[in-house]
């Protein structure tokens, strides 16, 4: 074994985000003293469980070496198709599971492009980003759509205990996918496959086919938090959604996804990341910081996260070439 | 050499064991390049196959179609006398064989036991990882390497010997019938090679066929019980190592015709006065290099492939730094501590990667040729074209670059036409370019375009103009430069004049062990 104990733990990266997010807590507590009281927790709960629900996919896309900048709208589109369903009187499940098959269509076109057609997925996502983004404003002619109270909308407003549930949801699916990357030979040919694709390639491994799966999950996934979304809000609206995919990606990379594949992260990590991020953005909101300048310093903390990133590729890169000396 | 398991068992339902494994005259051509040429042998179970040959004979091409990453053009492999079809290399794993390469492809941020694994990981019906074997098995190959490393260790944090064994434990654990190593003790300590060979030993007794690449002399005949000789894509001749010795291994290596390509160049007879000198050059890959260079003079470096030759000249060029040592260019003593002065300074490097280096694709013939010197040719704040377009023409004409049109994208050029591009863009007038250094230009283009390709280097000499002339393709050395220089290692272990030189003198010196 390597370390002592202390050094493990201070190692675990979970560990060392949870001592920051503990200390923007006390700052932003002493900068308000609003900011402990249990309604707003509520509200941090809130909020990450969108980012956090499509951080889930896309994290596990990043690892198997691609990336997503269309989550966002996915789940705009999203809320927007489940608000419509659900104006047709259709059963809330039904329509449910409808979106989240259109999310499966969304991510499989944005597959598409990156495998058979050789995109790049970091501007063909862009573009389709722009595209589902859209389409939610053309289906709904740019107002938003109602959703009656009914079982659907309390998937969204409803409690167990003090946990809202949307945030029960966020928190059982990283479990789930937790389990899959960790314990299940297809996460860890995934994760392979980000690593080191030629590696993965002559080990005969297909490649184009996980990262396939990894984009339709992805849609999917973001379909559903934007469904989720739609049911706390009450309406599906074309402007829903907006920017999650930044504090999604920011989470993942925060938790030590790499966005030039290979960084591999445990779910816990990446929740941990989440609440950081949303404990900044919101502690923002208390001290009342001009909601212009909260986009600022969001894309500041993505640039941070870059930085911290971009140090840890160059080292991992530098370790595979030398190793150790002898 | 003692031979075991010496009787061959070609019984097809053997199950994998005892079968010999026949590639049968295979071909593969790549675009200006055979790469292989009607290759055939036999390699026998219980016996180590040695595959040797120089840079470019076509060993690791050879390796790749054995595992399926590359189809042949022509030919067939053939295990226990069944063809084998490989469209993926997933089918030959299968097929049970087993490629070690150079290359380590490992991924740094997982477990020395993932790595092991490379997702052939042993899981439930339903997908969920079986642990403990994993560790058991892990643990068992670990020990039986006869190493001390923890299975659940970051790969990353492994010295390269140790991460050279799991590339290694990777193919063991796989329990392929046929197992080839590209190379595999360029990076180990003599610890690991010892417990490599040891390894060896092992695999022949259990009846494996192993295919061993190296070109170390001494290790193939430790270990090897047979030797494939190839040359040029083709194979020369296959023979026992218990019957051959080095001087007949290093003749087949070399051993070829030579045309009167080099007779009819017309080469330069007046040297001038010395133009660079350096003296004990170390940096961190090469050691004490010393040599002259004459006006006029074609100096050849001449060694395997990480010998050191490349790094000598980025380091006189101001690519890397110097340690100590110095180097005088024109009796004015310089370090350079950026390529741009060494090009201001009359110095122009050619580099090895001809399409990452030394040309911008996707541009034009004629951006390409004015690279250096368009600051010369502003006219006010716009560029004068037809001061570009007379350049390039001159260039074109001098070095007959065939291009439909100066507008044409590099990069839909041929190798030969593009390396010419190069030499155009360093040689025009605006430049005054006393000294060229260039890296393999000869590689991956036709024989007809490496003859005037001769010629241009020769032609540069009779201008006055020092040339430095890595290669890696020994018959063009020794016929074109006028002096050879031999690296090994880091090291010059020999300099030669061009009437001394043969192939096997400058082999042994570049194969010193």
């Amino acid at each position: 074994m390597n370390g002592s104990f202390i050094k493990r733990i201070t190692r675990n990266k979970a560990f060392s985000l949870a001592i920051i997010m503990f200390a923007v807590w006390i700052i932003f507590f002493l900068l308000n003293h609003n900011y402990f009281v249990g309604e707003n927790f509520t509200g941090i709960m809130n909020t990450s469980s969108l980012s956090g629900t499509i951080a889930i996919g896309l994290a596990c896309l990043m690892m198997s070496g691609s990336i997503d900048l269309s989550a966002g709208a996915e789940g705009c589109f999203g809320g927007v198709l489940v608000a419509l369903f659900l104006r047709t009187g259709m059963n809330w499940i039904l329509a449910l599971l409808l979106t989240i098959l259109c999310g499966v269509v969304m991510g499989l076109i944005n597959a598409f492009w990156v495998n058979a057609m050789k995109l790049m997925p970091f501007i063909s996502t862009i573009a389709m980003s722009s595209i589902y983004q859209a389409m939610a404003v053309i289906v709904t002619k740019s107002s938003e759509i109602a959703i009656g109270e009914g079982p659907f909308t309390r998937l969204g407003t409803g409690h167990i205990g003090i946990f809202p549930l949307p945030f029960i949801i966020m928190v059982i699916l990283m479990v789930i996918y937790g389990l899959m990357l960790n314990y299940t030979k297809f996460g860890r040919r995934l994760i392979l496959c980000g690593g080191n694709r030629t590696a993965a390639r002559l080990a005969g491994i297909n490649h184009q086919k996980i990262t396939t799966i990894m984009f339709a999950n992805c849609g999917a996934i973001s379909a559903l938090a934007g469904a989720i979304l739609a049911a706390r809000m009450n309406n599906g609206g074309p402007r829903a959604v907006l920017g999650a995919e930044m504090d999604a990606m920011t989470a993942a990379i925060i938790g030590g996804v790499s966005f030039l594949g290979g960084g591999t992260s445990g779910m816990g990590t990446i929740f941990v990341a989440l609440l950081l991020v949303n404990s900044f953005n919101n502690g923002l909101q208390v001290i009342k910081v001009n909601s212009f300048w909260q986009f600022v310093t969001r894309g500041g903390l993505l640039i941070l996260a870059l930085i911290v990133d971009y140090f840890r590729e160059s080292r991992r890169q530098k370790a595979l070439k030398q190793g150790a000396k002898v | 050499m003692t031979e075991v398991n010496t009787s061959v068992n070609t019984d097809r339902n053997a199950g994998g064991k005892g079968m010999a494994l026949e590639v049968d005259n295979i071909s593969k051509s790549f675009p200006g390049v055979k790469a292989l040429q009607n290759v055939s042998f036999r390699a026998e179970p219980g016996k180590v196959l040695a595959l040797l040959g120089e840079n470019g004979a076509g060993k690791s091409t050879l390796l790749k179609v054995l595992s399926g990453d590359i189809k042949p053009d022509e030919g067939e492999v053939r295990i226990g006398g069944v063809p084998q079809k490989f469209d993926a290399p997933v089918q030959a794993i299968q097929a049970g064989i087993s490629v070690i390469y150079q290359e380590r492809q490992l991924v740094p941020s997982m477990s020395v036991l993932e790595n092991i694994y490379c997702g052939d990981l042993p899981a439930t019906k339903a997908g969920f990882l079986k642990k403990k074997e994993m560790r058991q098995t892990a643990e068992r190959i670990i020990q039986e390497f006869g190493l001390e490393i923890d299975p659940f260790e970051k790969l990353g944090r492994l010295s390269t010997a140790h991460q050279q064994m799991v590339e290694i434990m990777k193919a063991y654990r796989r329990d392929s019938q046929i197992i080839a190593f590209d190379e595999p003790t360029a990076s180990l300590t003599d610890k690991e090679v010892t417990i490599l060979f040891d390894l060896i030993q092992r695999l022949k007794e259990q009846g494996k066929i192993i295919l061993y690449v190296s070109h170390r002399l001494a290790e193939i005949f430790q270990i090897t019980d047979e030797i494939v000789v190839l040359k040029d894509g083709r194979m020369v001749k296959q023979l026992k190592t218990a019957e051959t010795n080095e001087a007949e291994l290093i003749k087949a290596m070399v051993g070829r015709d030579i045309g009167d390509t080099y007779s009819s160049l017309k080469r330069n007879d007046k040297m001038g006065d010395v133009l660079l000198e350096v003296n004990n050059l170390t940096t961190d890959a090469v050691h004490d290099v010393s040599f002259k260079l004459r006006r006029g003079e074609i100096v050849g470096f001449a060694g395997l492939v990480g010998a050191g030759r490349t790094e000598v000249v980025r380091a006189i060029f101001g690519a890397d730094p110097i340690i100590s040592g110095e180097v005088i260019l024109d009796g004015e003593k310089v370090n350079f501590k950026h390529p741009k002065d060494a090009i201001d300074a009359g110095i122009a490097l050619c580099p090895e990667d001809r399409k990452e280096q030394g040309l911008i694709r996707f541009r034009s013939v004629q951006d390409n040729v004015c690279l250096p010197v368009f600051k010369k040719m502003r006219k006010g704040l716009i560029l004068d074209r037809k001061k570009q377009e007379a350049l390039t023409e001159k260039a074109v004409e001098k070095y007959s670059i065939r291009t439909p049109t100066f507008e044409k994208l590099v990069v839909e050029l041929s190798g030969g036409n593009q390396q010419k591009v190069i030499l155009g863009r360093w040689t025009s007038e605006l430049l005054t370019t006393k000294l060229l250094i260039l890296d393999e230009p000869t590689k991956g283009i036709d024989v007809g375009t490496k003859a005037e390709i001769y010629q241009i280097l020769c032609d540069l000499a009779r201008e006055g103009k020092g040339v430095i002339f890595i290669s890696s393709e020994l018959p063009e050395v020794i016929n074109i430069a006028d002096t050879i220089i031999v690296m090994h290692n880091g090291h010059i272990t020999g300099t030669l004049a061009r009437e001394d030189a043969t192939e096997e003198k400058v082999m042994s010196l570049a194969m010193l062990d």
